[in-house]
């Protein structure tokens, strides 16, 4: 059995690089498939979270997935476990072949990735990967004081992880990467109000809970006594976790090659065109010391800064080898895990950033609103890029380029490439936010943005 | 599994649990999914894991792990007791269990065939037969179908002297048809979106949903609504099929009428609720045609299972009953707090995550009306079918939805297509304005509720069928 003892408080990535070696090339010689690809990830996370100023629960887990995918001519099976012992190997290997044997030909089926000299991203900071819950509820402690003392009542969650990647395949590739990720999230409410914070870093000694929690609770007290002001079109300062909302969906919707070769992303057939404002650049790029960028995909190819929209114009997206081969070019690093239903999919979106710290933003604006963040943001239309959703715990009526109180949550509906064409000022500073049920980061900045349509609004 | 469990237990107790549960898990999974007539997708997924729970100092810790040895249920064990004593360092109330009898249980999911069982090369027949025949016109740019089935074996084993396992079988599949021209991109799925329908139960499921023989009329009408009007803008009256009243209910009845949500539990994530205990049994919900229960022992339902994660036998209770809103979904630590006693809904995504109040099966008491009779007694308005989009708010007041097809109604029949329906809505108002409930009922599955932080992912249901909703804002989202 190994790596399935990771001591608390020690510091390590999950699975070393050897071991991750090891394991995979014992998964790889017990395949007797034509061509074979074991990926392995695996993440100890502990998580402290808090409601009602107490701690309310508490975990810590160390999971693994080890995924192999067997091929055989041009059929290919793919079997997973939890399991890192020997049998689990065995019969993971075996199952992957069987399922490929059974499998019809895929003609479109890509070769395995050739072996590549894969960059180094300095993910790993083993203070995170060492954090212990004493440390945890030491940090959140004074939170939950202060917001009692308020007469608030603060809720979050600070977690800590340790992740490692790690990629093979019997044509000679191994990748492996290690890298930690933190995060401080809480909401403060109050009787008619409420305010958040959110902070992703991968040393969780920057989150500057104390900081952040102080931030919630101010915006708690300030936006006491909502005014409630019609749905309509507001100049809107989004905050950079309330842009990155909107930000991922182009993830979504279209910024992969597969979408995009099936003619269902935004993009499709509109590559050199111009879809949004000129203002706007955005690249994926895993590099980025901002975000949490890995240096290879799911299929062990190293990943490539991709230039997805240049001052407006739709430049290009991201590929897998599947969609590189349909398309003639070579893949960019983005391959999904297999079997990796919805194609390539950018990781690291960075939005470029403006000149104007948000104190400016604001007091650009003689009536308009602020939202902290957004909640619940679902696509209504996809080709369009229209999507729904309502603000959440901070929203604020801007008067006069000053907060004026806060106001009652409003429902939205908006074009994200509208939304950013019509963006009149950004902000100079970004924040990463990484969305755990996508796997993805974008990194955005806060953006002023004029007209922006509230359809409704609700009753807090 | 019941040895680790034992081990678990035995060593937390030493570590000073004053209570402790342990779950060891054997879950497997398969995925196959066809695109355009060909596999994308082969995947078998199989884990085994313990997971350990424990109060110490009326503070919650709990750690899992994916070795499942002895020595792992030992170090989870420990390092539950140690992360609950850091918890119990900022614990202004300690807490308390509502009683339980310890149960002594076994519980198998009834299924008529296995899907397990059923050879690989038929699933992938039927897929790629349902591909094929959705394949009826030009503007079809994908054709996808798929079948997923789960299976978990649970070992649950509590220092009270619980000791109950589990066979829990979940099956289902759909197809979508996607269709596109040079403006617009339109869907349509079978039997429901987002994967399709899903029970607990067997292979008989897919069998009865005849996915090929639907393929064709879901492809046609794609390609349709390329080209039918937009949904209107304005106040209507609305008939949702049934599939669609089920998410309604999900999302604005069973999330609320969770109690740790009310209880502040998921204020940073997930929300709170209108639903706060000032209301409970004096609410006016819903009108007089809404009764929802929940009911763990409903037949084939997502939520439907011997016990839950606590070891509390399964239940069915009311949640509302003619409009008034008359019980929470709770759990051993949250009923107390009310004065009330667990009706057994907390389930944990795997062994790696803590139970959570999960809805069980959300079911809408049918009415007795036939869906045509509906329509025919409303005379002009809007039906609308299979959900696309959906939103509501962190208290689970304010709703939009969006549907993948609508119909006008037009002299009590069915008329033209429309396309692009949404409609909103604030919940109470919303639940009072529906004044009539068809017969046909489904118990439809929802396979991917999430909830939590680490976000945990459920399969719940919602027993529902269509359901008339007098003057609703519909069109919201597309124009000025």
């Amino acid at each position: 059995m190994s790596g399935a003892t990771t001591a608390l408080g020690v510091g390590r990535p999950p699975i070393a690089r050897d071991e991750a070696k090891g394991l995979l090339g014992e998964a790889l010689a017990m395949s007797a498939a034509d061509a074979t690809l074991a990926v392995l990830e695996s993440r100890d996370e502990s998580l402290t979270r808090f409601a009602n100023n107490e701690i309310h629960q508490n975990v810590t887990g160390l999971r693994h997935t080890l995924t192999v995918q067997a091929i055989v001519g041009r059929r290919s099976g793919i079997a997973s476990t939890s399991r890192l012992d020997s049998s689990a190997l065995r019969q993971v290997a075996d199952r992957a072949l069987a399922l490929a044997r059974l499998s019809p030909e895929d003609d479109a089926l890509p070769e395995p990735a050739p072996p590549a000299e894969t960059p180094e991203i300095a993910g790993f900071v083993p203070a995170t990967a060492a954090c212990t819950p004493e440390e945890r509820a030491d940090a959140v402690g004074p939170v939950l004081d202060q917001a009692a003392a308020h007469g608030m009542n603060a809720a979050g969650a600070l977690s800590t992880s340790a992740a490692t990647l790690a990629v093979a395949s019997t044509g000679g590739v191994f990748a492996w990467h290690a890298d930690t990720y933190a995060r401080f999230t809480c909401t403060v409410r109050g009787a008619d109000s409420s305010g958040w914070c959110d902070r992703h870093r991968r040393d969780w000694r920057a989150l500057d809970v104390a900081a952040l929690g102080a931030t919630a609770l101010e915006k708690a007290e300030r936006s006491r006594a909502p005014a409630e002001v019609p749905p309509g079109r507001y100049t809107v300062v989004l905050e950079a976790a309330a842009a990155a909302e909107l930000v991922a969906f182009l993830a979504l919707l279209g910024l992969g090659a597969q979408s995009e070769q099936e003619g269902r992303s935004f993009l499709s057939g509109k590559i050199g065109e111009r879809i949004t404002g000129e203002s706007v650049d955005l690249v994926d790029d895993a590099f980025d010391p901002r975000g949490f960028g890995r240096p290879f995909d799911y299929e062990g190819t190293p990943r490539r800064r991709v230039a997805l929209i240049e001052r407006g114009i739709a430049r290009g997206v991201v590929h897998d080898r599947r969609t590189a081969r349909k398309a003639g070019v070579a893949s960019t690093g983005h391959a999904t895990p297999p079997p990796a239903v919805e194609g390539p999919l950018p990781f690291d979106l960075v939005l470029a950033t403006g000149d104007q710290g948000l104190d400016q933003i604001i007091a650009g604006v003689e009536r308009g609103i602020l939202v902290t963040r957004f909640w619940y943001n679902r696509v209504v239309d996809a080709r369009r890029t229209i999507v729904t959703g309502m603000t959440r715990d901070g929203t604020f009526l801007i008067e006069g380029g000053r907060l004026a109180g806060g106001v009652r949550n409003l429902r939205f509906n908006e074009s994200v490439l509208d939304v950013l064409a019509r963006a009149e000022a950004i902000g100079r500073d970004a924040e990463p936010t990484y969305f755990d049920y996508l796997g993805n980061t974008v990194v955005v900045p806060a953006l002023r943005v004029r007209d922006f349509h509230f359809t409704g609004v609700t009753r807090f | 599994m019941r040895e680790l469990a034992e081990r678990a237990l035995n060593v937390a107790q030493l570590a000073g649990a004053a209570y402790a549960d342990a779950r060891v898990i054997e879950s497997r999974e398969q995925f196959v999914e066809v695109k355009n007539q060909r596999p994308t997708a082969l995947k078998e997924s199989s884990g085994l894991g313990l997971g350990v729970r424990v109060l110490v100092d009326g503070a919650w810790g709990f750690a899992a792990s994916a070795a499942a040895d002895p020595a792992e249920a030992e170090r989870c064990a420990r390092l539950a007791c140690r992360i609950a004593a850091a918890s119990a360092r900022f614990r202004r109330v300690p807490i308390t269990l509502s009683a339980l009898a310890p149960a002594t249980g076994r519980y198998e999911t009834p299924a008529a065939r296995d899907p397990f069982t059923v050879p690989l090369a038929d699933k992938i027949d039927l897929l790629i037969r349902t591909s094929a025949a959705c394949r009826v016109d030009p503007a079809i740019a994908v054709a996808q179908a798929q079948v997923h089935c789960w299976e978990e074996r649970k070992h649950f084993a509590s220092t009270e002297g619980a000791r109950i396992e589990q066979r829990i079988v979940h099956t289902g599949g759909g197809l979508c048809a996607y269709a596109r021209d040079a403006n617009d991109l339109q869907w349509r799925s079978y039997p429901n979106s987002f994967g399709g329908h899903f029970e607990a139960g067997g292979w008989e499921l897919v069998e009865r949903l005849d996915l090929p023989g639907h393929a064709a009329e879901a492809a046609h009408t794609a390609v349709a609504l390329l080209s039918a009007p937009q949904c209107p803008a304005g106040e209507f009256d609305v008939i949702l099929d049934g599939s669609q009243v089920s998410l309604q209910i999900h999302e604005s009845c069973g999330h609320p009428a969770e109690l740790d949500r009310v209880l502040g539990h998921e204020a940073n994530f997930a929300g709170t609720s209108f639903l706060t205990p000032e209301h409970l049994g004096t609410l006016r919900y819903g009108s007089e045609a809404v009764n929802l229960v929940a009911d763990a022992t409903a037949p084939r339902g997502l939520g439907t299972f011997g016990f839950d994660d606590e070891g509390v036998p399964a239940q069915k209770v009311d949640l509302v009953r003619a409009g008034r809103f008359v019980g929470y979904l709770t759990s051993r630590e949250t009923a107390p707090l009310i004065g009330l006693a667990s009706n057994g809904t907390m389930r944990a995504e795997s062994f790696g995550h803590i139970p959570l109040i999960r809805m069980t099966n959300i079911n809408l008491e049918p009415g007795v009306w036939t869906l045509n009779d509906l329509i025919a007694d409303t005379g002009e308005g809007i039906l609308m079918a299979t959900n696309r989009s959906w939103s509501i708010d962190d208290r689970r007041y304010n709703f939009q939805f969006g549907t993948e097809a609508g119909w006008e109604i037009k002299g009590g029949k069915r008329g033209r297509l429309l396309k692009n329906c949404t409609y909103t809505g604030i919940t109470p108002e919303f639940w009072n304005r529906c004044d009539a409930v068809a017969d046909d009922w489904e118990i439809w599955g929802t396979p991917n509720c999430g909830k939590g932080q680490p976000s945990q992912s459920m399969r719940t249901a919602q027993g529902a069928a269509s359901a008339r909703f007098r003057g609703i804002t519909v069109g919201v989202g597309y124009g000025a």
